[in-house]
Formats: structure tokens, C-alpha cells, sequence
């Protein structure tokens, strides 16, 4: 089986991305996938175990996985790594006392070998909140700059209560999950 | 496949400059090591399926599905009916294996779901939290004792619970490195021992404010905020206006709060009351001999900071909190309904009754 035969595979689903979530618990993963699927976002329970959305966007079917983020499931994240193209790490910028155990998280997902492909995208949520940290000070916090070179990754402010900067963080990430999937079309 | 590669390589030559080249080769590295690992876990598969292409068949994940599923549901019936004692002693850890075998199950469908048809997918995970569901049953119905068991506060919460997997991650060992940049701290009140602590919001500001480490002191938050993070508190009654996004509670002791908010999370609380006001399910973790009654706030003006945060109106959730610790059917031992002879009344904390004592900031 040739690298053809996996392009033809590729094309043959139709283009889905398999887009997993992550992030602490009441960092707003399940209202942003809400939001994004201009879903009603007024009542959220916290998740137990985790939600699939299956999203079109432009001409790629995305497949989020929305995996609750309270201490006691974190250790069953790795149990959705398999082939993810794309992962979001979402912070509660205004979550300032637990950005030590966000950075710690983070830091131990990335070490994953089976992610170690995907196209990262950290959301900088409720930036509605007024002094929330910005997106520049969570990259300092989270030590961005000294991600692995090989890693594509980008950080976005955002806030899902108005919307503000989730396209352009999903955009980015479609199109570079895009770029190194389908561009042998 | 070397034709291919060459083809495209001529014809990428003709229309990429060479910054389109490498990052087109590198494209093509990544592609090749995802090929790979795939490839390599089709391999692996392989060994016990029979399909023609057992790696992307829909139907031989269906069948290996079935086959794992019945065999849980067999081992299930059977403990249900153990009666002999030398059997008996052997339940728990024959439950816990079935346990480690539907996180199998779970883990198969996780990782098969990037081909399975989204219906396929959803089913399965229909099923597994049935398969959770009835061992939870046959758990408290052949192992009961532990509901009865007197609980003893210094206990470690280690108790496996459902949703772990058998392979816990050990993550303390890992010390974040402390940055040298300094972190602002949000508003709030902190480190303080008996005070009365007052603070009123104006409708312009939507921020959040954090509560920590605090000991008997009483706190009232009046007007609407965004978000409230309360962390280490003993002995303290807190009352607060409603809160337009979440409330985080971790690690209080012995308290009272009232509260109004979208989401409500308390994590490691012991003997304390909340009432509360809540737009979804409030939620515990790690909690015990905790209880709820519904939220009696009164302050000039509390109605328009209600309606403003849409939490005019009684939800009734203060009565549906889920114990993410204890993921049965019945009830959980960790958290009870407030009687209501217990219950203080409806509390007013309007401007004219601060006492002249208290501390505002
Ligand atoms: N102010 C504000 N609150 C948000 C935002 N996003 C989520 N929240 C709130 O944060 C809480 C946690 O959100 P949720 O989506 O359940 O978090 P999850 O645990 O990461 O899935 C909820 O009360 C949301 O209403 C945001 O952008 N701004
Ligand atoms: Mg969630």
C-alpha cells in the first residue's frame, strides 16, 4: 500500500477531521463547540465523559470531540488520541490560580507521541472578562515559545460568549490540518 | 507508488517556489509517518480479525464490538448470580476486571472512530454506558456495604471510581517550572480571618473575583459579575449576587454560601450549605456531607441583577446535582437535600444592614 493509496483513502471520506478538545474543566470547551455549531449556548451542564459533534465546515467535515476536564478524567484523555489531525487546548484566561496546572497539562499531553502530528490551536478564552490575562500573556504562562519546532501551532484570543475569535482560531486550524492532508488533491 | 511521487514532485517543480517545496516535502513526511503509524496499527489488528481490510471495516469493528460487548454482559450475569462464599470473595476483583474491560471497549470505539459511520459511533458509546450502568447495579447489589460504611472524614478519596481507566496517569512527578513572569491577581479578597467583607458590583465592570483562603469571615458580593473562583475557605457564610457565568469552588470547609450563577462546580467540600440558584445541573467532585436548599438572596435591586443574568426565576436545579464521583443510579452518600427545618430564612444583606465593622473595598 503506497502513499497513493492513502490519499485515495483520505479523499475517499470525504475529508473529515477528527478535532479533539481539551483543556481544564470550566474552560469553556463545550460552549465554544456549541457556539461554533450555532448551537444554543444558555444551558451547559458540566460534561461527563465527553460529547462528538460532527460539524460541516467549508467543503471538511470536522469531528470534535468535546472530553470533560475535571481532575478525575483527565488520565482518560489519551483514550481519544488516536488519529487526531487537530487539537485545542482551551484556558480560562481569567482563571489565573490554575494556569500552573493548565501549563502542567498541556505540557504532558504534548509529550503524547500520538499527537505529536496534530495541528495545536490554544484558545485564549473569556476575553469578554474584564482582566482576563491576554493572549500574549497566556503564551508567556504557558511557555509557549519553547514548543518543539516541529509542532504547528497557533494562539488565539477568544471569547464564546460573543463570538469574538473563534473563526479565525477554527479557520486557522482547518487549513493547516488542510495543508498537510489534502494537498496532494 | 515512486511514480507518483515523482510525477507530482516534476509538477510541483514547475509552479512552487522553493519555500512551496520544502513545505510540500516536509507535507509529505508527516503524511508518510501518519501512513505509517496507520499502517502499523492495522498490522497489529490484524492478528485477531478475520475481514479482508479489518482496519477501516466498519463491519469487523461491529463484530469485534458485539463479541467484547456479549462477553462483558455473560461475565456481568454471572457475578449477579454468585452465591457460594469461596466465588464471593473473588467478586471484587472479578468486577474490576469487567470494569478494565469496558475501558477496553471504550478505547476500541475511541480509536476506530475516526472511519466509523457518526451513527456507528454513537451507538457504541449508547452501549458502553449501559455495560456501565448495569455494573454499577451489579456493584452495589452484590457489593453493598460500601454505602453503608461510616464514613470516615480523614479517608483518602482514592476509591477507584468508574470513569478512571486502569492506567492513571501519575502527573505530580511533573513540576511546572515557574516562570519569572509575574502574574496579576484578579480582584478579590484574600487571606483574611474573621472579617465581615463587602464589595458591590457595578453593572459596568463584568469581571470576575476570587475568594481564597478565607476563615470565618462573611462575605456578600452585591450586583453582577462574570465569574467567581472560590478556593480554600473554613467556617465562613458568603452570600453573593448572581453570577452571569460560572462559579468555581475548590477545598472549603464548614460553610454557608449563597449563590446564583449559569454553572456551579465544587470540588473537595465537606459540611457546608449552598443555596442555590442555578441555570444547569450544579455539579460535585471529591464532596462529602454536603447539602442544598434553594437560593434566598435578598438586596435592594436583586431583581434587576436577576433578570440581567437571566436568572430570574426558580430552575429547580438546586436539586439536580450530579456527584461525578459517584456515577450510579442511586443516590450518592456524598451530597443530601437541606430538610427544610433546617433551612435559615431568606437573608437580606441591603446596604443599610452592613454594620460598621465591616471592611469594603
Ligand atoms: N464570560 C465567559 N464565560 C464563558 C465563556 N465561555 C464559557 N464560559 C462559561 O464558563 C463556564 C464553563 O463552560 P463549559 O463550556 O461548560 O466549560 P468546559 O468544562 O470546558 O466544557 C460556563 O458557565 C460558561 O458559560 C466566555 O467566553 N466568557
Ligand atoms: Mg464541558
Amino acid at each position: 500500500m503506497g502513499l497513493l493509496s492513502i490519499i485515495r483513502k483520505i479523499k475517499r471520506k470525504e475529508k473529515e477531521m477528527r478535532i479533539l478538545m481539551v483543556g481544564l474543566d470550566n474552560s469553556g470547551k463545550t460552549t465554544i463547540v456549541l457556539r461554533i455549531n450555532g448551537e444554543d449556548t444558555s444551558v451547559i451542564s458540566p460534561t461527563l465523559g465527553f460529547n462528538i459533534k460532527t460539524i460541516k465546515y467549508e467543503k471538511y467535515t470536522l469531528n470534535i470531540w468535546d472530553v470533560g476536564g475535571q481532575r478525575t478524567i483527565r488520565s482518560y484523555w489519551r483514550n481519544y488520541f488516536e488519529q487526531t489531525d487537530g487539537l485545542v487546548w482551551v484556558v480560562d484566561s481569567s482563571d489565573v490560580r490554575r494556569l500552573d496546572d493548565c501549563k502542567m497539562e498541556l505540557d504532558n499531553l504534548l509529550k503524547e507521541e500520538r499527537l505529536s502530528g496534530a495541528s495545536l490551536l490554544i484558545l485564549a478564552n473569556k476575553q469578554d472578562i474584564q482582566g482576563a490575562l491576554t493572549p500574549n500573556e497566556i503564551a508567556k504562562v504557558l511557555n509557549l515559545g519553547a514548543m518543539d519546532k516541529t509542532r504547528h501551532w497557533k494562539i488565539v484570543g477568544c471569547s464564546a460568549y460573543t463570538g469574538e475569535g473563534l473563526l479565525e482560531g477554527f479557520n486557522w486550524l482547518v487549513q493547516d490540518i488542510a495543508s498537510r492532508i489534502y494537498v496532494l488533491d | 507508488m515512486e511514480e507518483d511521487l515523482s510525477n507530482t514532485k516534476e509538477m510541483s517543480g514547475k509552479i512552487l517556489d522553493t519555500i512551496a517545496q520544502k513545505k510540500h516535502a516536509a507535507m509529505i513526511e508527516r503524511l508518510s509517518n501518519l501512513h505509517q503509524s496507520r499502517l502499523q496499527q492495522s498490522i497489529s489488528r490484524k492478528s485477531d480479525s478475520n475481514g479482508p481490510s479489518p482496519f477501516e471495516s466498519t463491519k469487523s469493528f461491529l463484530d469485534r464490538f458485539s463479541e467484547a460487548k456479549r462477553s462483558i454482559q455473560n461475565e456481568l450475569d454471572r457475578c449477579r448470580q454468585v452465591s457460594d462464599p469461596d466465588s464471593k470473595a473473588r467478586l471484587k476483583s472479578e468486577l474490576e476486571k469487567i470494569s478494565v474491560s469496558i475501558s477496553d471497549l471504550e478505547r476500541l470505539v475511541s480509536e476506530n472512530s475516526y472511519y466509523l459511520p457518526s451513527y456507528e459511533v454513537r451507538s457504541s458509546l449508547k452501549t458502553i454506558s449501559e455495560l456501565k450502568e448495569s455494573l454499577d447495579n451489579v456493584n452495589s447489589e452484590v457489593l453493598p456495604k460500601k454505602k453503608f460504611a461510616f464514613k470516615n472524614k480523614a479517608t483518602k478519596k482514592d476509591q477507584t471510581s468508574v470513569a478512571q481507566g486502569p492506567d492513571v496517569r501519575v502527573s505530580d512527578k511533573v513540576v511546572a517550572e515557574k516562570s519569572n513572569f509575574q502574574i496579576r491577581e484578579s480582584p478579590g479578597f484574600r487571606n483574611r480571618e474573621g472579617g465581615i467583607l463587602v464589595k458591590h458590583f457595578k453593572s459596568s465592570e463584568e469581571g470576575d473575583f476570587t475568594l481564597s483562603d478565607l476563615n470565618s469571615c462573611e462575605v456578600r458580593l452585591t450586583g453582577v459579575l462574570r465569574a467567581l473562583f472560590i478556593h480554600r475557605l473554613r467556617n465562613c457564610r458568603v452570600f453573593v449576587g448572581p453570577v452571569l457565568g460560572s462559579i468555581l469552588i475548590e477545598e472549603v470547609d464548614r460553610c454557608l454560601f449563597m449563590l446564583a450563577s449559569h454553572q456551579i462546580r465544587i470540588h473537595h467540600a465537606r459540611e457546608t450549605d449552598f443555596y442555590l440558584r442555578v441555570r444547569s445541573r450544579p455539579i460535585i467532585e471529591d464532596s462529602s456531607s454536603v447539602r442544598f436548599a434553594p437560593y434566598l438572596l435578598f438586596y435592594e435591586g436583586i431583581e434587576k441583577d436577576l433578570n440581567d443574568s437571566i436568572l430570574d426565576g426558580e430552575t429547580g436545579n438546586w436539586a439536580n446535582v450530579d456527584d461525578f464521583r459517584w456515577l450510579r443510579a442511586i443516590q450518592s452518600p456524598n451530597w443530601s437535600i437541606l430538610p427544610d427545618d433546617e433551612r435559615v430564612s431568606t437573608v437580606n444583606i441591603s446596604n443599610s444592614e452592613t454594620p460598621s465593622q465591616s471592611e469594603e473595598i
